[in-house]
């Protein structure tokens, strides 16, 4: 019984919605066809949307769980970073909270406005900007010609990036197409392999799925 | 140590580059040069494509998704407010939506930065901003078939159903073209596979410099009509739709950064050459 709870009721739901959709989305022969999925469709698709949203709570139960767990262990460092956390995820279920109390939905209630605007956006740009010193002092490192194929690299990353800026204009107008054709044609032709084979990698794991090859979803490495 | 040795240690201190790379930052925005912008035949083919009649409508109804955070908003933003202008140009009726939790606050400083832009339109009925829909792609599938049956509420709470924007645009198959400004890659293929392979709703990206290579092949296939490729771009737009901005703003300031990294490597570059070359020297 445990085994059929556990492993053949879920690989079964598994596959019956695997199925829905490949039927939900490659079978539009006509619009009367169309009409009839839809609203399966939509009601299979606005599931997802639902579940999504509650795995967020369940997702954050998580966190709190495991950082009550760090704190216990008395580390010093450990206790005020997991202290943090556990403060902003008190904060926000506050905000759930005034939100559910009074209509007014999380992203319009001030004080949160205030707390993003002064505290995550500063931080959020910051760390962003702070890109910028750790690419240069890369970049100055690893584009050093080493080999035919490393001189390729940097005089290509040369064109792209005065093509990128308004000196590149200044020096040589001619820039930009080139800029353009390298983004077009080398760099196209390098990324749809990739883009190709990951679509393939979907559908193998879509496949495994349908077949209950692949189970690592319910927790399990077998 | 020689001549070139020296130079090696001094550029190869970290605190000298970065010094000059804040100066190179922050001079050209407190004293702009106003270095020239090309507009690229890129950028000018999306300005093209909007300004077609045949192709978007004056009047007619876009979807933009605005799918990035603070960290992204300095090259999408302006992107977004160039294209924002030339569609309310054209009276188009624009439904703002977004799949990503920042959404509503990064849509708030959208409206914050171009208040000229909004100025003269109404809420709900030029104008529709949906929030943050949970459920990624399957948010997005699910609003192709219909709006208000995904959505019940938009971001302020007015229900859906009584917008008028949203009652006559409740479909994929109402909006003429659909803009996805985007800081993660995924959302562009999000949109790709349940907007415009099923519905052929015509679709925009606009992206970050650096996943912009990685989302190529979606427009050198045509499922897209064209892509606007971060500051560059922004700043193009800009010009284009006659708006000067952050894009336009900026440039002045990457463009010296960028410059000065040049510098560097190719310095770096003649240093490890001739470093290179006198130690086959000593070898002979």
């Amino acid at each position: 019984m445990g085994a059929v709870v556990r492993r053949n009721i879920p690989q079964i739901i598994v596959t019956i919605i695997i199925l829905l959709m490949v039927i939900f989305y490659f079978f539009y022969i006509s619009s009367e066809v169309r009409t009839a999925f839809n609203t399966w469709d939509k009601a299979l698709t606005d599931w997802v949307v639902v579940i999504t949203a509650m795995a967020a709570i369940v997702g954050g139960v998580d966190i709190l769980r495991y950082h009550v767990n760090q704190s216990r262990k008395k580390e010093p460092k450990q206790v005020f970073f997991s202290g943090i956390v556990m403060i902003m995820e008190v904060i926000m279920v506050a905000f759930a909270v005034i939100a559910l109390s009074s209509g007014i939905s999380i992203p319009t209630q001030q004080n949160f406005q205030w707390l993003y605007t002064y505290i995550y956006a500063p931080s959020d740009a910051a760390m962003y900007s702070i890109l910028i010193f750790y690419i240069a002092s890369a970049s100055y490192r690893a584009f050093r010609v080493r080999n035919p194929p490393a001189l390729l690299l940097l005089v290509v990353a040369i064109l792209v990036m005065l093509g990128n800026t308004s000196l590149g204009e200044l020096l040589w107008s001619g820039l930009l197409p080139i800029r353009d054709w390298i983004m077009t044609v080398p760099n196209t032709a390098a990324f749809r392999p990739i883009t190709m084979g990951l679509g393939f990698g979907i559908i193998i794991l879509g496949l495994r799925l349908l077949l209950g090859k692949e189970t690592t979803w319910m927790g399990r490495r077998e | 140590m020689t001549a070139i040795e020296k130079i090696d240690k001094i550029l190869s201190t970290r605190q000298l580059l970065y010094t000059l790379l804040i100066i190179a930052i922050i001079l050209p925005l407190i004293y702009p040069v106003g270095l020239p912008i090309g507009i690229s035949s890129r950028t000018k083919a999306v300005y093209d494509y909007i300004q077609d009649d045949s192709k978007v409508p004056p009047g007619s109804h876009v979807l933009i998704e605005i799918y990035y955070e603070v960290a992204a908003r300095a090259e999408l933003e302006p992107q977004v407010i160039a294209l924002m202008k030339q569609l309310f140009e054209k009276n188009c009726k624009l439904v703002f939506l977004s799949t990503i939790t920042y959404g509503p606050l990064a849509f708030q400083f959208l409206q914050a930065s171009a208040p000229d832009v909004f100025e003269g339109k109404t809420y709900g009925e030029d104008y529709v901003f949906l929030g943050y829909i949970a459920g990624q792609e399957s948010a997005v599938a699910s609003l192709a078939k219909s709006i208000t049956g995904t959505v019940a509420t938009d971001n302020y709470g007015n229900p859906t159903s009584s917008l008028p924007l949203i009652v006559e645009a409740n479909d994929a198959s109402a909006y003429a073209l659909v803009i996805v400004a985007s800081s993660g890659t995924d959302t562009f293929g999000w949109y790709v596979r349940q907007w415009y392979t099923p519905y052929h709703t015509p679709l925009l990206f606009g992206a970050l410099s650096v996943i912009a290579p990685s989302i190529e092949p979606y427009v050198n296939a045509g499922q897209a009509v064209g892509m606007l490729t971060g500051q560059r771009s922004a700043a193009e737009y800009e010009l284009l739709v006659g708006r000067k901005g952050l894009g336009i703003a900026s440039m002045d300031a990457q463009s010296f950064a960028h410059g000065l990294i040049l510098v560097f490597i190719i310095v770096g570059n003649i240093v490890f050459a001739y470093t290179k070359l006198s130690k086959r020297g000593e070898k002979k």
